[in-house]
């Protein structure tokens, strides 16, 4: 295997090439943040929950979509990360309507406990109360677009495991919107195949099933990277 | 060290937080030894005095919160916003998404009740309440928040513990905070 020296937090590794800042972080134990990055889908950088420091570039790289290159110094915990981290954070909770107290989610939520990690005791910029929709039409399934935090875990989901292409963005900044088929109600949808898959995506209490009530639910996103690998097994 | 003085108030919330604040059972002695607790729901309407900390539960939803939480700014050294209401606005401020005549609309016309005329009361005795909810911050400078709905009687014995005895609390730790 071909491998090239990168430091990461003044340690020296040998890395395989072709290897992203955040698996190789990964293969040696160092943790990094991420919330739209979902093992099983491809990568589109979207939180920048991941940024790291990269020695002799001066903006912040994301360690999912950025490839591991021979010695680069990498920094993961510097206070700046740190800040934007947390800046970050506070602006998912900000954008849209996250009441914890009242949704499905609470206690099972990756966003809720991002903001334990982060140490975000509250939220220091204005709330937009955006006024968002309950998409209810689905026989068994709820979106909720108050919860959404646009990480597009379900849509990356639905196209690349399901090879259903149900879910799409619309709209630019915070109007963006995830979609069900050309914006129609889900359960008018004549691409989504039910199979459940967007809900255990979906980091949030954005997408769950009817069957269960607040602080009930139970997601499992490893089971899709699970299905991955087993597929790659049987070809 | 001098007794302290506190208060606890209750603006617009469910009075959730202040059972929580109860939940801290025989510690309330330990509280006690070191302050007095000057004001709080269940006494009289006396304004609120001079105080060292105010734990404030409950957002700011109305002309009298409003002037309320103006008091307490400048009687208290210390303020505490203490659950999610009083540091996100939580559940009283969903109805922020809708305007204030929808909102009221829904409570006392459109509401199935048995009062057939469906009037909105508007007696002078009753508080405005204000187009938005918004959480404390908004309208004062909040010296320290507890998170959670409520937050756990062990989190607000701790911050509460620290702040007697002229320590910072830290509530960094994730196994000490909590939203919901
Ligand atoms: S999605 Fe998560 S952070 Fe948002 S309200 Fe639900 S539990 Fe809280
Ligand atoms: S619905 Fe869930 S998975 Fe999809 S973009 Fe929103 S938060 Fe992400
Ligand atoms: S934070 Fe929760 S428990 Fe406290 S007043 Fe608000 S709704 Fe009630
Ligand atoms: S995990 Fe890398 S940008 Fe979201």
């Amino acid at each position: 295997m071909n491998t090239i020296k990168i430091t990461i937090n003044d340690t020296v590794y040998d890395i395989a090439i072709n290897t992203t800042i955040l698996e190789a972080c990964k293969e040696v134990g160092i943790e990094v943040l991420t919330i739209c990055h979902l093992e099983g889908v491809s990568n589109v950088g979207a939180c920048r929950l991941c940024l790291v420091e990269v020695e002799g570039i001066n903006k912040l790289l994301p360690a999912c979509t950025t490839k591991v290159a021979a010695n680069m110094v990498i920094r993961t915990q510097t206070e700046k990360i740190k800040k934007y981290q947390r800046i970050t954070t506070e602006l998912f909770f900000a954008e849209r309507n996250h009441v914890c107290s009242v949704c499905v989610a609470n206690g099972k939520c990756e966003l809720q406990k991002l903001g334990y990690k982060v140490g975000m005791d509250h939220i220091r910029y204005p709330y937009l109360f955006p006024s968002c929709e309950v998409d209810t039409s689905h026989a068994w399934f709820v979106l909720d677009h108050n919860r959404c935090i646009m990480c597009t875990r379900c849509v990356r989901t639905c196209a690349e495991i399901e090879g259903a292409f149900n879910w799409d963005v619309m709209n630019r900044g915070n109007q963006v919107r995830i979609i069900s088929d050309f914006n129609t109600p889900w359960g008018q949808s004549t691409t989504c195949t039910s199979c459940g898959k967007c809900l255990h995506a979906c980091p949030t209490g954005a997408i769950w099933p009817k069957a269960i009530v607040q602080g009930q639910l139970e997601k499992k996103p490893e089971i899709l990277k699970e299905l991955v690998e087993k597929r790659k097994m049987n070809l | 060290m001098p007794k302290k003085k506190i208060a606890t108030v209750w603006l617009g919330g469910c009075s959730g937080c202040h059972m929580s604040l109860l939940d801290i059972d025989e510690r309330i002695l330990d509280v006690a030894q070191l302050a007095d607790i000057v004001k709080c729901p269940i006494v009289d309407g006396k304004e609120l005095p001079e105080v060292d900390i105010t734990l404030v539960e409950g957002s700011v939803t109305s002309d009298e919160h409003l002037r309320e939480i103006l008091h307490i700014r400048a009687q208290s050294k210390t303020v505490i916003a203490m659950g999610d209401c009083a540091v996100t606005s939580n559940i009283t401020g969903m109805r922020n998404y809708f305007n204030l005549k929808e909102v009221f609309d829904t409570a006392y016309v459109n509401a199935i009740s048995n009062d057939t005329e469906g009037k909105v009361p508007n007696h002078i005795a009753l508080l405005k309440l204000h187009e938005k909810v918004v959480p404390l911050q908004e309208v004062i400078t909040v010296d320290f928040v507890i998170p959670g709905c409520p937050p756990n009687a062990d989190t607000i014995f701790y911050v509460l513990y620290e702040f007697l005895n002229d320590r910072i609390p830290n509530l960094s730790e994730a196994k000490k905070l909590k939203y919901g």
